[in-house]
């Protein structure tokens, strides 16, 4: 299979690459780029545990192909905190208890940055509109839901300037 | 104390198995599996898949060097197929590949011939033809026979429950890699260290002590990690034969298709009461539907066995129960482990009698609850019951009588919307019902630096288990939480450790732990008393990291006490050992102490149903639940939210569906578990107060799986709503999904 030739910006650092033109962005991530923080956890689109952040959006690692996101700017949990500083939604999810196997904790996380992101102060309708296409197995989502809430106002939307 | 790995898990450092860096050489494992539910292997021929691109080989049962068996507890399950075909799913060879992909083509050159036989997949039928895991098993107490002739009301039925995907995110997965002197590291996604060690090295034919298994974390496992150990045996099995890492995930869909689920019950119920709603008299046989091998299924209806009674006091009871050979895939361990089938049927048996006899349902539950100094069938006489507390304090909170009335109400004013509320008590066995299993073993070793490493049998699945255990640690030594650092589980660490499992893991390892850590402080205030030229070491104490001479701080640092007592030869390193006291279960009178303590709670759950689409929504649950004295009330009220919302998913939209031939017709995208959207907004927890328990760590309850047979309730309340409808048709098995609402009301 002939490759194709992709520029791509991951957390703020520029890649070019060579890649197979039916590679998933999910396998760009974590097999070439070693980010395995973005996790694996249906392969279609169910469950949203590969959730990254591109163009601002919040999107299906395992759904979209590599080829499809040159040019474009990636952010995944890797990214999400400020060196060792951690987002005010890692913080919250930490502080209200929202983790428990930590599977789906990356792709709930970047759910919701990209939602404040975009709404900086949404109402709880609205967050879990924003992550209801984050399955959690292991929670209620209730705390899940509290720590987003919590983040809401502390978020001024630093971290996307800075990556 | 947040769960240790959470500060990880926010930024995904934390390794699951498929986020290890990979190793040079690495090669994958891809099972090729039964295509048929029975029949019987004519010819297999995997010339051409070994011969195939980039395939460095294709095993079949010929070339395992030692006993082709996984069998958990009936050695009836062969790793790799041999000549008998028992379900679709079912291993008979192992494909290694330079990649997945090539080891999923290679698959495809495998030639199997089969000759197939006649499945059956209803347990009663198989039942009816002699296809039995075990024995039947009975039990007797009082004298249902005589005690119905007394009853006021006697009234049976019958009832399904069906099967639930466990759906970890972690799929099923190993790393296995070979070390020097023929040794072999295998790091894995499992719940069962000591058991999985143990087939390894069985099937392997080599001595234990030449694999170290090693589990940091699981991503979920909810017992489905439990038995089964195939997908963790072929990566080591194969590392061990090609000399080379080996690799084996499952694929989602795969993992759905050839995992076990819960098991599927159908229950036959009578039971009588009296004129005043006194339950006398209880008859229930349980036809478990276990899959085409025991697996663990037998512990599972054992413990279906032991609360068949649910949460009340019946005098006269007799119990059947009996795990069916159908031809699906091997069910096993599902949080709970057998007790929500059974709550059900008790359950649905009264609900079905207040129906019939008119007497009112909550009333029916509270005053057969059980009490102190009641005995349960199997001669286990109760102390310290919580259940009623439970109750009344839900009952406080909510006004149970005035929730129900206020449902009514709304039915009154709305035809096209019904509203309903069920109550569920809960009481629950905490111990493994196999005495032997009731064990557990620690390492504590103290650094020079004063830092110290916990190692257990415990396995952390995201229950918190590590940080609970962490927690003890650090309260047993007198230091503060982050000197304290839980290791991976590791064989080489703790051998043969239980399955952390029956909500048993901070129980049994805690205590171990807290044994290690208290023998450790003995040997420092031996050595303390020296230095401070004092001859009591009851005198010494170490709180918040400093030594106490007469409780007045000294000054005298535990850094300075590790290092003192290093430099005087003081052994820093401590193992230890907990078995729970006096729980054992004579297998053939049935009877015993099986259990240690009960966990108990309460809860109401509300609902809407649209009776016109059939869809409803769970308006809220309000729970009272019995931890004990909490070890992390954060970490509790996680597990609790978690179970509750488990157990709704099983009652009402986790539905699985197997084709005529026995195939699996549910996959990823047609099973769907709670999200967001449906899980209920008013979601209140109150742990119950001044609880205590002297049977487990610093008075501590367990909390796994007791909180999910609260979800039950949510099946209760959806069926309430529609005898409000309708009552002439009987009432729907569980799952109570949209599709039987829909059908139920229109049908």
């Amino acid at each position: 299979m002939k490759k194709i030739k992709l520029d791509i910006t991951v957390n703020g650092v520029k890649h070019s690459l060579k890649v197979d033109p039916n590679l998933r962005l999910l396998d760009l991530l974590r097999e070439e780029l070693d980010l395995t923080g973005t996790k694996e956890g249906c392969g279609i689109g169910e469950c949203g545990a590969c959730t990254v952040i591109l163009d601002g959006k919040a999107v299906n690692s395992c759904l979209i192909l590599a080829g499809q996101c040159a040019g474009r700017e990636i952010v995944t949990i890797e990214g999400l905190s400020d060196g060792e500083k951690l987002h005010p939604l890692q913080q919250a999810f930490l502080d209200h208890g929202a983790v428990q196997c930590g599977f789906c904790t990356p792709g709930m996380i970047l759910s919701a940055a990209a939602l404040l992101h975009a709404n900086p102060a949404p109402t709880e309708d609205e967050i879990r509109v924003a992550i209801s296409g984050n399955l959690c197995r292991c929670t209620g989502y209730t705390q899940i839901v509290e720590a987003v809430q919590a983040a809401a106002g502390k978020d001024k939307g630093d971290w996307w300037l800075q990556i | 104390m947040k769960n240790t790995d959470m500060k990880m898990h926010v930024r995904g450092r934390s390794l699951f198995i498929d986020d290890i860096p990979t190793p040079a050489n690495l090669l994958h494992a891809v099972l090729f599996t039964s295509p048929v539910a029975k029949g019987t292997i004519k010819r297999l021929d995997v010339a051409a898949a070994r011969k195939a691109k980039n395939v460095a080989a294709v095993f079949t049962h010929l070339d395992v060097p030692g006993k082709n068996q996984i069998g958990h507890i009936i050695e009836d399950q062969p790793f790799l197929a041999e000549d008998e075909l028992m379900y679709i799913g079912q291993p008979i060879a192992l494909v290694v590949a330079e990649t997945r992909r090539a080891a999923r083509a290679a698959c495809k050159l495998i030639e199997l011939e089969v000759e197939p036989g006649e499945p059956v997949f209803d347990p009663r039928e198989a039942y009816r033809r002699g296809l039995i895991h075990g024995k039947k098993r009975i039990q007797v107490s009082g004298d249902t026979e005589q005690a119905f002739k007394e009853c006021r009301h006697v009234i049976e039925g019958s009832t399904a429950s069906g099967p639930q995907e466990h759906y970890y995110f972690e799929t099923h997965r190993a790393l296995a890699l070979p070390v020097e002197d023929d040794t072999l590291k295998v790091i894995a996604s499992s719940q069962s260290p000591g058991a999985y060690h143990h087939h390894i090295a069985e099937i392997l034919d080599i001595p234990q002590h030449k694999i170290e298994l090693e589990i940091r974390r699981m991503g979920g496992a909810f017992g489905g990690k439990e038995s089964t150990a195939v997908w963790v045996v072929a990566p080591a099995f194969a590392a061990r034969l090609l000399d080379r890492p080996v690799k084996l995930i499952l694929d989602r869909n795969d993992d759905i298709a050839t995992s076990g689920k819960r098991h599927a019950y159908v229950f036959d119920y009578k039971i009588g009461l009296d004129a005043e709603g006194h339950i006398l008299a209880y008859e229930v046989d349980f036809y478990q539907q276990a899959g085409g091998c025991a697996d663990i299924s037998l512990p599972v209806l054992g413990r279906s066995f032991l609360h068949s009674t649910s949460a009340y006091n019946i005098p006269n009871v007799k119990i059947t129960a009996v795990s069916c050979k159908t031809n699906v895939p091997p069910n096993n361990a599902f949080r709970g482990f057998g007790v929500p089938q059974a709550v059900f049927s008790m359950e649905a048996a009264l609900f079905h009698a207040a129906e019939e006899t008119g007497l009112d349902l909550e009333e029916i539950k509270f005053k057969n609850l059980l009490r102190d100094g009641d005995t349960l069938p199997y001669g286990m006489r109760l102390e310290q019951t919580d259940g009623v507390r439970c109750w009344e304090t839900l009952d406080k909170r909510v006004d149970i009588k005035k929730k129900l009335e206020e449902c009514e109400q709304f039915n009154r004013e709305h035809d096209d919307r019904k509203r309903a509320a069920a109550v569920q008590p809960v009481c629950f066995g905490i111990s493994f019902t196999q005495t032997t299993l009731n064990q557990a073993g620690c390492l504590v070793n103290i650094y020079l630096d004063g830092s110290v490493a916990v190692s257990t049998g415990a396995v952390e699945m995201g229950q918190g288990v590590y940080s609970k255990i962490a927690l003890i640690a650090a309260d047993a030594l007198g230091i503060p939480n982050h000197r304290v650092r839980m290791e991976a589980t590791n064989t080489t660490r703790v051998p043969n450790a239980s399955p952390t499992s029956a909500s048993t893991g901070a129980d049994l390892n805690g205590m171990a732990t807290q044994y290690a850590c208290r023998e450790l402080v003995e040997r420092l205030k031996a050595f303390a008393i020296t230095r401070f030229k004092h001859d009591n070491p009851r005198d010494i104490s170490i709180q918040d990291g400093e030594v106490h001479l007469m409780s007045a701080r000294t000054g005298y640092t535990w850094e300075e006490l590790i290092r003192d007592a290093y430099s005087a030869r003081v052994d820093l390193s401590c193992h230890a050992f907990y078995a729970t006291p006096g729980v054992y279960l004579d297998p053939v009178k049935e009877k015993g102490r099986p259990y240690a303590y009960y966990a108990y709670g309460a809860s109401l759950t509300e609902v809407e149903v649209d009776c016109l689409r059939g869809t409803y929504e769970i308006l809220g649950i309000d729970i009272v639940h019995d931890v004990g004295k909490s070890l992390s009330p954060e970490i509790d009220r996680g597990q609790i939210e978690g179970g509750v919302i488990q157990g709704i998913g099983w009652a009402t939209i986790e539905q699985i569906r197997y084709g005529d031939d026995g195939r699996m017709l549910t996959a990823v995208n047609s099973y769907k578990i709670p999200d967001l959207k449906f899980v209920p907004k008013r979601f209140n927890i109150h742990i119950l107060e001044n609880a205590s328990n002297p049977y487990a760590v610093c008075n501590s309850k367990a909390v796994g799986e007791p909180p999910y047979i609260h979800g039950i309730g949510s099946y209760f309340a959806i069926l309430r709503a529609l005898r409000s409808v309708r009552k002439d048709k009987p009432a729907p098995s569980l799952p109570l999904t949209p599709e039987k609402v829909f059908m139920y009301l229109h049908g």
